[in-house]
């Protein structure tokens, strides 16, 4: 199971909100490549790994991503903090606040909605762990 | 190939000698010199200046020692070697060094919570009010974050 931390991994202080900014990072979110999937990739894959020293691992660093993706969150969220009408409209966020306002919302640049068929659960050791070094090499 | 070989051990739950999982290439690291020192190091987000690579030049303003910068150093080491122990548990001196920063971290987090209020709803033993969903919580920007 799962217990929260009220506190971020690392801090988050972003003086100056940038909504254009905003919009590429919000795919390290919800995107392709995005924390959300690499949770989801190593814990989803943990059921089926054989080894324990591979459990221990997937475990903890889909853990971290966890971490990771709640840090993302918050730049998100921070560089969207009080926005005018104008500024949404010169930096080209008005496409995402028609929808979500200032939510953070898991979603790739693209505007696409995080999607589960980013990413790969094969139940086999190599194609699994391929499939991690294909999405974020750090793993290994 | 006989059907014993054919899996190499897969179903015995650990790592055979003869099957690699894997075959990367990773290029040489240099783990001694330059590096950065630890303070740098921690605001950086890497010790070698050769892996310092800041996207578009924007680059953390140097991090304040105060107890939440202490605290998350101190979680950075403990949560890196436990990936290093995942794998390599039968190292005693990591396994040592981690017995010293799982101490500290003890240390460092009961002072915090302390003077700051709850990380975890365990922290709430003994309080005197349930200060748990009190502000901030940890995404909001904080003009003045000097815990």
């Amino acid at each position: 199971m799962f217990v929260y931390e009220k506190k971020l991994q690392y801090p988050v202080k972003i003086k100056n909100p940038n909504p254009a900014l905003a919009k590429f990072i919000i795919s390290q979110y919800g995107g392709p490549d995005g924390e959300l999937g690499a949770s989801l990739r190593y814990l989803s894959q943990r059921y089926s790994m054989p080894y324990p020293e591979l459990k221990a691992l997937l475990t903890d660093i889909g853990t971290e991503e966890l971490g990771h993706l709640e840090m993302i969150g918050t730049l998100v969220h921070q560089l969207t903090r009080n926005m005018t009408p104008e500024e949404i409209k010169k930096a080209g966020f008005e496409t995402y606040f028609v929808d979500r306002t200032a939510g953070v919302y898991p979603t790739a640049a693209s505007g696409f909605p995080w999607s589960a068929a980013s990413m790969a659960v094969k139940g086999d050791v190599i194609a699994d762990l391929n499939e991690d070094l294909a999405a974020d090499a750090t793993i290994l | 190939m006989n059907r014993a070989n054919a899996d190499n051990g897969y179903r015995f739950g650990s790592l055979p000698k003869n099957a690699p999982l894997a075959m990367a290439y990773v290029p040489l690291q240099e783990s001694v010199s330059p590096s950065y020192e630890s303070m740098e190091a921690l605001s950086r987000g890497t010790l070698f200046p050769g892996l310092d690579l800041p996207l578009m030049n924007m680059v953390n303003s140097e991090l304040k020692m105060c107890p939440l910068t202490e605290m998350m150093a101190i979680d950075f080491v403990a949560d890196e070697l436990e990936l290093y122990l995942d794998t390599h548990n039968d190292d005693s001196e990591a396994f040592a060094m981690y017995q010293t920063f799982l101490a500290l971290k003890k240390e460092v987090r009961s002072r915090y919570t302390k003077q700051f209020g709850p990380i975890s709803q365990d922290d709430l033993l003994g309080a005197k009010r349930y200060s748990w969903p009190d502000d901030p919580w940890p995404w909001e920007y904080q003009p003045k974050m000097e815990v």
